[in-house]
Parts: C-alpha cells; structure tokens; sequence
C-alpha cells in the first residue's frame, strides 16, 4: 500500500509543476499583483524551494500535521474538508451499491433464467442502455425531470431542493434528498453487472458440476442461485471491488457535482479545475487508500468464494 | 454571460490618473428602512468562494459585492441604484477634504461612536494601521492604487513590518493626515475601494484567508467554510451614521452557499429554494427565464466589454492588417446570439463603453463604418489578408472552459478559417485562463475575455489595458494582454492624465481621441458591451443595482 | 479444444456427434455464425453504421446542404415555404436567449436540428461516428488484448509475478487519470510532445486512444485474472499439468478460449464506457478538436441545451446504444460458435 502511494504521489506533484499555468503565486497574490508581490507569496508558500523539498515538505504537512492548506482558499486545512466530505460521499456510494447490487442480481438471474428468450433480450437492451449513457446526462436529465418539469406534480413534490442533508440531523430528509442520486448512480453500473452476471451464469450452467445437480432432480431456480450464482461471483465480486473501491475515494465526481454533493469528489472537481494542488494531493492520496484496500479485501473474498482458489 | 466565476478583471489605477468619478456630492436623501419587511434569511447561490476573505487582498467581484456592507473606509462609493452609485460620499470620516498643499495634503477627520463588530471603538490607531497592513500584507494594488502615499516605494521594496511616514494619526482631534507624494485626482476612488477597508489594529500582518476581520459595517461574517457555505448576520454593535455610506439592512441573515451547478441553481431560484446567483444563468435557461419569469429578471447594461486580445509581438498578429482583418470579419451580432442574443448586449467597436466620460460612438470595423456597427465587411476583411500576406498561417484561439466563452471561440475559429487561416481553439479552465493569457512565455496569439470597470475612469480601459507600463512580458500579471506599447499614445494618455486633474471637458474630448487612435491600431477586437442578468426568486423586493458594486443584497427584503 | 473432451461424451440433450478435427475449429465456428440469424442481424446493423459513417460526405454534401463544420449563426433555412432563421433569438417576454432551430424530422437539412453554432447535428453525427467508432474499437482492442495478457499471466504464474503485476494494476486504477488530462492539455497547447520518433500533436488521436485504452486495463484485467486463478485448479487444466504439458501450450489450449469469452462479454461494455470517455478527453481537447465531432463531443454539446433542444445530447446517445447493442448481440452469437459445447441451435 505505501508504495502505491507514494508511487502516486510522486507523479501527482510531478505533473502539477510539468504543467504551465499551473504556478499558484499570481492566482494567490491577486489580480495584477506587482512582481514584488509575487515574489513575497512565493516565498511564502514555499514555492520558491526545490521540488523535492516542497514535496517532503508536502508530504510531512499531509500526512503527519495534518497542517496542510490549499493553494486556493488561503488558510483552509485540506484535511479536515476531505474528512468532512468523506460521509457525503459515503452515502451516495453505499446507497448506489445497494441498489445495483440488488439491481443487477435481479436482472442478471432473470436473463439467465429465461435465457434467450424476450425478456432476456428486453433486459440485455435495458442493461446497455444504462452502460451507454454518460454519467453527467443522466443526473442532469433527471435534475430536468425531478427538479424542474415535473417538480410540482405529486410524483417528485417530494423531492427536496439540491444539497446535501446530514443522515443524523433528519434522516428522512436525507433518505430522500440521497433517493435519486442513488438511482442516477445505479443506472450505469446495473446495467454492466447485469451484464457481466448473466454471461458468467450461462457459463456456469454449462459446468459439470451442474449438470451433476440437474440430474439429482434440482430446481433450476434452486441451480441458479445456490451453485451457478456462487461460481459467477468471482467476475462480479472483482468487478465490485475495482468500482466501489474507486467510488469511494471520491470517483463518483460527476454525481456529486450535478447533485450538488459536497463530497470528496466534487472536492477533487473543484480541486482539478483551479489546480490546487495540496487538495489534489489528499484526495488523490484519500481515493489511492480506498482502491489499494478494496482490491486486497476481494483477493481474500476469491478464497471464500471459489473453494478451488483456496488450495494454495 | 459575462461574470465568469473567477472575477472580473479590475482595472488599475496607474500613478498620475485623472478619474472622472470623483463627486463630492451630498448623499441624496434615503427612505428609512421599512420595517414592516424587515427580517428573515437571505440565501444567495454561488459556485464556490473566490480567494481569501481578507478586504485588502481580494481582488474579485464576487467578495467586493460583499465588503461594500461589511466593512468601511474613510470614504465609500454611495449605496444608491444606477450611476448614483458612482457617487463617493464621506463614511468613516466626517467630510471629503479639500486638499491642501498644492493637492498633496488631505486630512480626514474620524467620526466617533462607530464600533467594530467586536465591540471596539474605531480610532485614529485603526486607520493608520489599515494603510500600513495594505503594504504589509502585499497587497496586490499597493503598488498601484496607493503608490502616491509617501513611502510607499519603500514599503513595497520591503513590506515587512513597513510604516508610511505619509500616514499619520492624530489621536487628540481625531484626525488623520495623508501626504501625497504627487498630487492624484483618483485618490478618493481608491480610498473608497474594499482595499482601503478600515480593520481593526491588532489584525495580524498576513493574509487572514478563511478567517473574517471585525469590520464597521451593517452585516459581519458569522462562518465560512469554503466547501460549504458563508454566513453573514447583523452586526450587533451596527448603528445607522450615514444612510448613503452604510444603511441598515433588511434581512437578519444572509448565506451564501457553494455548490451547485448553473442549472442546479437556476432550478432553486424557480422553485425558492433560494433567492438569486452570483453566477450567469446557462444559454438555455434564458428563453425560460425571459417569458415565464420576465417580472424576477433585472437587466442592466454594463461598463465593460466581452473583447479578443491579439498577441501584437508574435506571428501572425504583429500585422496590422491581419488584426484588422478579423476585426473587420467578426459578425457581432452572431457573437451576441451565443452570448444569449441581442437583449443581453450592444456590439460594439471601440474601447471606451457607454456611459464614461469621453466616450464618443466610433466604430471602423463594419459595412459603412461610422457611429455604430451594423455588419461585417467580408470583401474588406479578405483584401486585408491578402495584402498581410499571412494566409495560411496557424493560429491558436485561447478560451475558458465556459459554455460561452468556448462557443465564442469556436465561432471565431470558423470566421478565422474562412479568412484563410489555420485556426484551433484550446479552452482552458477559467481559474487559469486570465493568468495564462497574461504571460508571453505561453506564446498565446489570441485569446477570448473581459473586462470590468473598477470606477468609471477613460484609463481604467485605457491606460491600464494599452500603456507600456502594463506589459510585463514573463510574468502572469501583465494586464496589456496584447503587449501593445506605442510611445506616442503612452505621452498623449499622460497628457489626458494630467489635464483631467483641471480641466475635466478637454480631458475627455483627449480620452475620446486616444479611444479612436488605440481602437484604428486594432491590438484587440473588441465584441460587445455586455447587460448583467440578475434572476431573483419571487420574494425579494426592492431591487437595486449599483453601478459599481452591482446589487446591493441588503437593501432588498425578502419578508 | 476445451476439457469437455477429455470427459466421457455423456451427452444429456444432443446425440454424441463425432469429434471434428482441430483444423475445423474455427472453420466450423465460422459456418456456425453464419447460420445464426440473430448474430447476422446485428452485423448487418454494424455494417450499417460504418458505412453511413463513411457517407458522411455525401450526406453533408447532398442531403444537408452545410458545412458541419463552419458556424452558421446567421444562416436561414427554408420550411413549409417561410424562412425560419438557424439560431432563433426568443421575442416573448425580455426575448432572452437565443435557441437553435429544432429537428425538422425532413429528409434534408436539420434533419435533427442545429447545435449551439447552428451546424447541422445529423451532419455532425454522421462524421462524429468515424471518430467515436476509431478511437473506441482500437482503444478497446488495446485493453482487452493487455486485459487479457496481463490477467492470464499474473492469475496463471501467481506468486511474485501475480504480486507485480497486481501492484501495477492498483497504481494504474488509482492513478487520477482526470489530472494528467488537464495537465496534458495545457502542455499541448503550444506544443506537441515528442517521444523518440514519434511526434504527437493535441489533435492525433493517437492520444485518447492510448490513453482510454490504458487506464481501463485493470477493469479487465481483474476479472480475468480472477477467472484464470479459479481455471488453474481445474480438472482439465490440473490433467494437462499432470500430463506434461508445457505452460504455453497450457494457457493457449485450455485457458486462452476460456478467457476469450470473458472477454467477448466485456467487448461491447467496454466500448460504451470508451465513447463516454473519449467524450471527457475531447471536452479537455484531447484528441477531437473543434470543429472535428465524435459522438461524445455532440453530447457534451448537447449538454448545454439540455432544457432546449434535448435531441443534440440524445441523438448520439442513441447512436451509441444502437451501436454497443449490435456489438453485444454480435458477441453472444461469436462466444456461442466458438464454444463447442454449446447446444445447436435450432430456431
């Protein structure tokens, strides 16, 4: 895990300062600011001493004072605004995989099922459609749906104004304030693992083993969900690992943005568009934690899942 | 729209300016606030904070807005609707001052009774010490605005726990004494600007950023969290001493929260879940916005102008007749149709906006060229190129990321093309744009931005945007984007300077001429001068508009 | 040939039909296809598209009558007789805004209506998909191909090497891609960047190609080698090891077919998730410059009159729906040819 990080962090600040434009001392001093004062903020932020001092320095105020302010908003910690962020951002991904979870293990079984059949064909074309439309449409149309067309009729009056709600203050109001992001989330990714699940059950359902269970008089619904479903789980549970993983650290920045969430991926947004670099570092190095984890809990889910795995 | 949320770009008020805003009027009278509407909680919508909260270093729109009731100077720009607002009336000090001394000596008597939001009185100590922090915290107009204070050369080669000999407190009669190294006809302009803010003493010497200084003025800032949201409540220790300078306010409570998009915010405003945005409303809200909410809309032409900066030192645009050619090929018109159509701006050709002193119509650069422009002249444009000899030659078009901004450029690659060029358009994201197309390294050839009036000075367009003085090549402020340095204008600019001191009339029939010298050289294109869209939701009332410092919040009820 | 050969032919729904010889495989697997109707239908549409594509300039030409790529703010088009301006400025109310002419639904110009520079969108379209389809296909070959690489060797080998190649996985999945395209950007504003021989400007596609390619590597990646480690521990494989086979022989006999139609499964998600990618590259001008068009660059113009004019954002969507739904259909009909043990299918 340290070697990712530190991998990452290196190249964060390398391209930071690759990058023309990407000097902060004028954006910091002031329009028109004199060259004099350019220089005393230079100095000031250090920005004046070599790279590697500037990145131990960076480094030390991240992770061990926590001191570490943005170039943007002068004196604004970054670590605690990522902390504060981190539950906004929590909500939306867990709410979001719940439902593509379920979502998507609804779909993928019922394709599977009745594979080749219209419904199969009806949900593969549901399940691509949900892949095939970008992220920022989908939350924008439903802003247009929910916020504004159709916000007076008693189908979306519930829907409350934009932002987020703290769970503890009014969990109603959050449940419904999170409601449709978490819907505008789950589009994309029911629609891959459905996908991806139905494919791996079909695969299964060739195996020897289930043929072994058909010929014991088993249900088909009863192969389906206690052994096909059991051996998909690998492509599904890796797949899962790789994109909550991401989500979490902040990934869903689209989302956020157009929900007008303030968590940690509209701050890495915000962070990107003015190139403040302390706040790209903390949430890259946030986001870095969350994928590195993700991925080492799903190799030790592989052992539970597929016996075969085991015998290492 | 023209407000991109990054700030407006500020004009500079050079050493010798002559401005032509400097009214020691009376304050008009005012009706007492109605207190049937008083109360209740603002809420405005903005998409993020604009730099650091301390009034002497930030530089953008967004926070001057704010600081006009938040915090005080010796002298303030009248909270009054329209050009009224230009007028500059005494605030902490009792009376402007006739100078003395040739015009170099101004003594500014302090008024008593007026507290910080902390309690603590206002005293001479606090003034002085106001003046020395602006060079202290290096400021970013401290070489600018107040470079005519004595001392100040030396304050800004070290600023360092600097003193201005030139300021100076008599705490006995409650005075303070500014000397002038030269006399400066705009020095009660920038008195009155947030950079002159008195705070208290004891502020620390560096950049507060997210933490607010006590200020004198009706509302003080509760919190701020620059992820989340800024609150502004009454100033408890706020008494009414001049309706024109600092009025009381009407709502108990203003928040100004971070966060959402163009459209989330528009949506708001529709439903009232918030009362107006900072930032424009997207292209296509504006249909909506003009029909079904005509009666929440306030249109309000500006002092400013959407313009083109050519790079007057590189190829291709070191031609003149290249330049003038895309001058002569831009259809304005379709400019102001992706800006949001004909109701939102005039097109214009010249550089001085309607509405200054010295602005008499001109425009070269259109079918029968004369006051006004009317249409592209393609036959001519085309025969310039010809003569340039530069067909052919790539060009890159520099842009922000905005909707409109990108779009105008793309609608310049296209006429750019058409004249024979190779043309491309980079966007870039509009926190960086303003600083990249400053810095010659970047070699930028041409580019699409604004500019904003500070005060309504012919220089603050003229001299700040085309003097030598304003190029500094290599560095991200150089504000003469064009690197445009013609020695003669630069001598006629610092006559019309100079004159205006006196003779206010022959100062604008200079400005009038330099305005047509600088537009016939053609180092930019200038677009249109744009209209300010402010969309309130339906219970604010009393709306008004101060030409410099736009809506004025406090003055509208929401009860 | 897969394990089902080296297990006793106990056929349950089909008669044991003869073994047919190696050399067959693929030739069997193509008169397969061939005879699948559904698979044939959407190579048609397939077909279809790329050639409309091709087209364009006929289209633009003949049918639209514009340039798509000019501006054309002032322009006019003629409607049932009357002269209906491009971009219509709103004369209700404070006649704010200006909106662009929506579809005509005729066969002629703005089929689909203009954009926001009044250019006409299924002109743009139609040259959009050259675009989106090149950058995509190559950026998802580029993908599975290193996917496929990469899983089979780090699932197959384990040990340090599956220890290597995972770390190099997590870097490349939590690397912020967002960044180095924003810092890209600017750096070749001015420039183009120069590896060796190669010189690459802000336009060449070369770079969403790569970049697309290279950063959904470890979301194939994964899942292959997860399916690779549970197929080492196979019978069939464990049989091979047993026998004496060598390891190349292994993972190209028995693993490489198994891993193929992981991969034919992720074909068309993969290609979905490219065109929305290459959307976000070309919004930070990499690759498709203005006035060039992919389908993702319409979107992202669309996205602007999404109150307005919401068939410029929804028409490429389509178009790639339509296009990622032939591909699937396609793929199903493949991974069912190729298998051998898959039943035939009689309709």
């Amino acid at each position: 895990m340290v070697f990712v990080l530190f991998g990452i962090s290196v190249l964060v600040f390398l391209i930071f300062f690759a990058t023309p434009g990407a000097d902060p001392a004028a954006r910091i001093a002031g329009r028109n600011a004199s060259p004099e004062t350019l220089e005393q903020v230079r100095a000031s932020f250090g920005l004046d001493r070599p790279l590697p001092v500037q990145y131990a320095l960076m480094m030390q105020r991240l992770f061990i004072t926590g001191e570490l302010t943005s170039f943007v908003n002068r004196g604004e910690r970054v670590v605690p605004e990522v902390m504060e962020a981190a539950p906004v951002t929590l909500s939306l991904v867990f709410g979001g995989a719940v439902l593509w979870v379920a979502g998507s293990l609804v779909i993928g079984l019922t394709a599977a099922a009745f594979r080749n059949t219209v419904v199969d064909r009806g949900l593969m074309i549901l399940s691509l459609i949900g892949v095939s439309m970008p992220v920022f449409w989908v939350g924008e149309m439903l802003n247009l749906v929910t916020q504004n067309r159709l916000h007076d009729t008693v189908l979306f009056s519930w829907v409350p104004a934009l932002g987020y709600k703290p769970l503890l203050a009014d969990p109603w109001d959050w449940f419904k304030t999170m409601l449709v992001p978490w819907v505008s989330l789950a589009i994309l990714y029911i629609g891959l693992y459905g996908r991806v699940l139905r494919a791996s059950l079909v695969e299964a359902e060739q195996e020897d083993y289930i043929r072994t269970a058909r010929a014991k008089g088993l249900s088909e619904f009863h192969i389906l969900t206690r052994h096909a479903l059991r051996m998909s789980l690998i492509g599904f549970v890796t797949l899962f690992g790789l994109d909550f993983g991401v989500l979490v650290g902040g990934g869903a920045l689209l989302t956020e943005v157009v929900f007008g969430l303030q968590g940690v991926g509209k701050l890495t947004f915000d962070a990107l568009h003015t190139l403040d670099l302390p706040m790209i570092m903390a949430t890259v190095m946030y986001s870095s934690v969350f994928v590195v984890l993700a991925n080492t809990v799903v190799d030790l889910l592989y052992a539970v899942i597929d016996p075969r795995v085991r015998a290492r | 729209m023209a407000l991109a949320s990054s700030g407006r770009r500020f004009g500079l008020a050079a050493a010798l300016l002559a401005g032509a805003s400097l009214l020691a009027a009376a304050p008009g009278a005012r009706a007492a606030l109605d207190p049937a509407h008083k109360g209740g909680t603002l809420h405005l919508l903005t998409h993020a904070p604009e730099g650091t909260l301390d009034p002497q270093i930030n530089y953008t729109l967004k926070n001057w807005q704010l600081y006009q009731f938040l915090y005080d100077g010796l002298v303030a720009f009248q909270k009054a609707g329209g050009s009224a607002g230009f007028k500059i009336v005494p605030d902490l000090a009792e009376a402007i001052p006739t100078p003395t001394d040739g015009g170099k000596t101004y003594v500014f008597k302090l008024r008593k009774g007026i507290y910080f939001s902390n309690g603590k009185e206002v005293t001479v100590d606090d003034v002085v010490h106001s003046f020395n922090r602006i060079f202290r915290v290096s400021g970013p107009t401290a070489g600018t605005f107040y470079a005519d204070i004595v001392g100040a050369p030396e304050c800004l080669k070290k600023p360092a726990g600097c003193t201005l000999p030139g300021v100076v407190g008599d705490a006995a009669n409650d005075t303070v004494t500014f000397h002038l190294i030269a006399p400066d006809a705009e020095i009660m302009d920038v008195l009155a600007v947030p950079h002159a803010s008195i705070l208290p003493a004891d502020t620390p010497d560096k950049d507060l950023g997210t933490t607010a200084a006590p200020g004198t003025g009706a509302y003080m800032i509760k919190s701020f969290d620059p992820a989340k949201e800024m609150v502004m409540v009454r100033n408890p220790h706020f008494k009414v001493w001049s309706e024109a300078a600092q009025p009381d306010g009407y709502p108990d409570e203003i928040d100004y929260s971070y966060g959402l998009t163009d459209e989330a915010q528009i949506t708001a405003i529709e439903n009232g879940q918030a009362d107006w945005s900072f930032d424009p409303p997207p292209a296509d809200r504006l249909a909506e916005l003009g029909t079904k909410y005509a009666s929440q809309v306030h249109l309000t032409p500006l002092t400013a102008m959407w313009y083109v900066p050519f790079n007057v030192n590189i190829e291709p645009f070191d031609n003149k007749d290249a330049r003038q050619a895309v001058n002569y090929a831009i259809d304005r018109n379709a400019v102001l149709k992706i800006f949001g159509g004909p109701a939102l701006g005039t097109p214009t050709c010249q550089i001085l906006p309607p509405g200054f002193s010295g602005y008499e119509p001109y425009c070269p650069y259109t079918k029968n060229p004369g006051k006004k422009w009317s249409a592209p002249d393609m036959a001519k444009a085309k025969a310039l190129m010809q003569s340039s000899g530069k067909i052919g030659a790539p060009v890159t078009i520099i842009t922000e990321d905005t909707e409109v901004s990108r779009d105008i450029g793309t609608y310049l690659q296209s006429v750019l093309n058409q004249l024979g060029f190779k043309a491309s358009v980079k966007p870039i994201s509009q926190d960086i744009e303003f600083t990249y197309i400053q810095n010659t390294k970047n070699k930028v050839q041409m580019s699409v931005t604004q500019w904003y009036q500070d005060y309504p000075a012919p220089s603050d367009f003229l001299n700040v945007l085309f003097s030598c003085n304003s190029f500094h090549p290599g560095s991200d402020a150089s504000v003469n984007i064009a690197g445009f340095c013609d020695h003669k204008i630069d001598a006629d600019m610092q006559k019309a300077l100079t004159t205006s001191i006196t003779d206010q009339k022959a100062a604008a029939s200079m400005w009038a001429a330099i305005d047509r010298e600088v537009t016939d050289a053609s180092p930019v294109a200038v677009l249109f001068t744009p209209k300010h869209v402010d969309f309130v939701s339906k219970r604010v009332g009393n709306f008004i508009f101060n030409a410099q410092y736009y809506w004025i919040m406090p003055q509208s009820w929401v009860k | 040939m897969s394990g089902a050969e080296l297990l006793p032919a106990v056929a349950w729904d089909e008669p044991a039909l003869p073994q047919e010889p190696a050399r067959g495989y693929w030739a069997s697997a193509c008169r397969k296809l061939a005879r699948d109707r559904t698979a044939m239908t959407a190579l048609g549409v397939l077909a279809l598209i790329v050639v409309a594509c091709l087209l364009a300039p006929l289209y633009a030409d003949r049918v639209s009558h514009t340039d798509p790529f000019a501006s054309n703010l002032n322009g006019t088009i003629t409607l049932g007789g009357q002269d209906v301006a491009v971009m219509q400025p709103s004369t209700a109310g404070l006649g704010l805004g200006v909106t662009p002419i929506g579809p005509t639904w005729r066969w002629g110009p703005y089929l689909l209506g203009a954009d926001t520079q009044g250019r006409d969108v299924a002109a743009r379209l139609l040259y959009g998909g050259r675009n989106s389809l090149l950058i995509s296909s190559l950026a998802t070959l580029i993908c599975l191909v290193l996917a496929a690489a990469t899983g089979t060797i780090a699932g197959f080998f384990g040990g340090a090497v599956d220890r290597v190649i995972s770390w190099l996985l997590d870097v490349l999945w939590a690397f912020p891609v967002f960044l180095l395209a924003i810092s890209l950007s600017i750096v070749l504003i001015s420039h183009g960047i120069t590896i060796g021989p190669i010189d690459i400007s802000a336009g060449s596609l070369a770079l969403p190609i790569l970049i697309i390619g290279l950063i959904y590597v470890p979301y194939v990646a994964r899942p292959v080698r997860g399916q690779v480690l549970a197929l080492r521990r196979s019978e069939f494989v464990l049989a091979s090891i047993g026998l004496g086979m060598p390891d190349t022989r292994i993972l190209l006999r028995d693993v490489l077919p198994n891993v193929m139609t992981t991969l034919i499964v992720f074909a068309p998600l993969m290609l979905a998730l490219d065109m929305v990618a290459e959307a976000a590259l070309s919004f930070l001008s990499i690759g498709v410059q203005p006035p060039d068009a992919s389908w993702g660059t319409i979107i992202q113009d669309g996205d602007t009159l999404l109150y307005t004019r919401p068939i410029v954002a929804a028409a490429p969507g389509i178009a790639i729906v339509i296009t990622v739904l032939a591909l699937n259909v396609l793929g199903d009909g493949v991974r069912d040819a190729l298998d051998p043990r898959s039943k035939v299918r009689v309709r």
